[in-house]
């Protein structure tokens, strides 16, 4: 196992403060949420699962020591809400989801003939691990209406939506497109002013 | 197509600044190296970007000095095999959108692009003969791009899914299993991310030319721009693709290049974008241009 200590990037004399801290960062980094219906969220796990062992280690090596700590009661984990199904056509689709079967798991709903709130809904989710965002929130959108009181299919649309930012390094602020003050505008006028210093089309420009 | 892709200057360390500078430099002094003169006119910084992801080995710089400066020598990162493949990639890339500029205009308009082809004829012959995978596929993803194109498909996600494959086949050399799918769904969100940001960057010249867009079939316009709701929605599916970049990004170790490419997956790309969707990010192409020619005359 790697040294706890190098999994939260904090040296061995780090207060128990900021063991914690770092710990907090690193774990809202691999927030599930933040790798909701991502193909890559297995990693993201396998780092959460590290994280979540180093700062236990840590917790328990320093509570022999000293007899502080809070114990791993804190530790956030990693789970998926599974979502139940009511036929088991959609089960079977859901688990090919799961297995990270796309084709099959689209192929088995154009085959149904009934679109009804769940089937928008597995479209979203399939639309989504693909990449294609549009068309998921257009989906998920639909499974809401036709059912408003579901929490998954809810869930779903807030973050197809963007409602949750999701983790940002501290020394950024919040931004996004077509949403930023003036300060950055003036950013971006000094990111030209020294790109073109740099290139200038195809780097001829250039000046020293 | 190219050009969106930079890091916010300001968040970067003098250091960092210099690598910036020096990958830019080395993507350069390689694509001269490998492909003679003519394949450096078409540098540009998104190629940049591939190169620091592509990249495993540190950083080594040295000084080097060239054509368009001769006095004073810039830093320029030595040549790795991560610069010799975004500079391939760059030859072959550049290479098919030129062919796709001359199906685009005709005869007299297309002119310029019919002397681009010449100036990189023999260079594209190299590249393909080195990476003869990639050129089949962004073939193949062009060519598909092509036919969605004539059939004015309206879904943004199918359009820009082509354009975001060809990118995610750059991550094909890795051999590393987990890096590979990184970098994949990295590039595959870029391509994305790149795509609509240059159709909302030539919405209007399109409009103009009759040229397909996907973005008036999908949302409202007011005139020849994008409705107040239509371009949050726009928006707000593009930050979609830079947070799921950003994800990625968290679950690979990019060596010296991190700070770099955290300031663009961060803040650049959103900072470009809004700039895009304002249409203020051409204007600023223009106005940048002219002190830098003034520049070059008086050299």
């Amino acid at each position: 196992m790697r040294d706890p200590y190098q999994v939260l990037g904090v040296p061995s004399t780090a207060t128990d403060e900021e063991v914690k801290k770092a710990y907090r960062n690193l774990a809202r980094k691999y927030h599930p949420d933040n790798y909701h219906d991502n193909p890559l969220a297995d990693l993201a796990q396998e780092r959460m699962k590290e994280i979540n062992e180093a700062y236990e280690t840590i917790q328990s090596q320093r509570k022999g020591n000293s007899g502080t700590g809070s114990g791993y009661s804190q530790s956030y984990t990693y789970g998926y809400q599974q979502g139940y199904s009511g036929s088991a056509a959609m089960q079977r689709v859901r688990m090919a989801i799961q297995r990270g079967e796309l084709n099959l798991a689209d192929e088995l709903l154009n085959a149904q003939s009934d679109h009804d709130a769940e089937w928008n809904f597995l479209k979203g989710v399939i639309c989504m691990r693909r990449g294609w965002m549009d068309e998921a929130k257009r989906y998920y959108q639909t499974a809401v209406q036709m059912e408003p009181g579901n929490s998954e299919y809810q869930r779903a649309l807030d973050l197809a939506e963007g409602r949750q930012t999701g983790y940002r390094p501290e020394r950024y602020g919040s931004v996004s497109t077509g949403n930023c003050d003036s300060s950055m505008c003036l950013r971006i006028c000094s990111i030209w002013a020294c790109c073109s210093l740099l290139s200038g089309g195809g780097g001829y420009l250039f000046c020293c | 197509m190219f050009g969106y892709v930079r890091p916010v200057l300001d968040r970067l360390s003098p250091e960092e600044k210099t690598r910036f500078q020096g990958v830019y430099c080395g993507l350069c002094h390689t694509l001269g190296k490998r492909f003679g003169w003519s394949a450096r006119l078409f540098l540009n910084y998104d190629l940049a970007f591939l190169a620091m992801l592509l990249e495993k080995e540190p950083c080594s710089c040295c000084r080097k000095s060239c054509m368009v400066h001769p006095i004073c020598k810039r830093p320029c990162a030595n040549e790795t095999s991560a610069l010799e493949a975004a500079a391939d990639l760059s030859v072959i890339l550049t290479w098919w959108q030129v062919q796709d500029g001359i199906a685009d205009h005709g005869f007299f308009g297309g002119l310029k692009y019919r002397a681009a082809l010449l100036l990189l004829r023999r260079a594209y012959q190299k590249a393909r003969d080195n990476r003869p995978d990639f050129d089949g596929h962004t073939q193949k993803c062009l060519q598909e791009l092509a036919t969605l194109e004539k059939e004015h498909c309206a879904s943004v996600d199918a359009v820009a899914d082509t354009f975001a494959r060809l990118l995610a086949g750059a991550a094909n050399g890795e051999d590393d299993g987990t890096r590979r799918r990184v970098l994949e769904q990295m590039l595959y969100h870029l391509g994305r991310w790149i795509y609509l940001a240059d159709a909302a960057d030539d919405l209007k010249q399109d409009l103009k030319s009759g040229s397909y867009n996907p973005l008036p079939l999908r949302y409202a316009l007011v005139g020849d721009t994008l409705s107040q709701e239509s371009r949050q929605e726009l928006a707000s599916t593009m930050d979609q693709s830079i947070r799921v970049m950003a994800a990625a990004f968290e679950l690979m170790d990019y060596g010296d290049y991190s700070a770099i490419i955290e300031s663009v997956v961060y803040e650049g790309l959103y900072v470009v974008g809004s700039a895009v969707l304002d249409g203020t990010f051409r204007k600023r192409k223009k106005k940048e241009k002219k002190p830098n020619e003034r520049r070059y005359a008086n050299a």
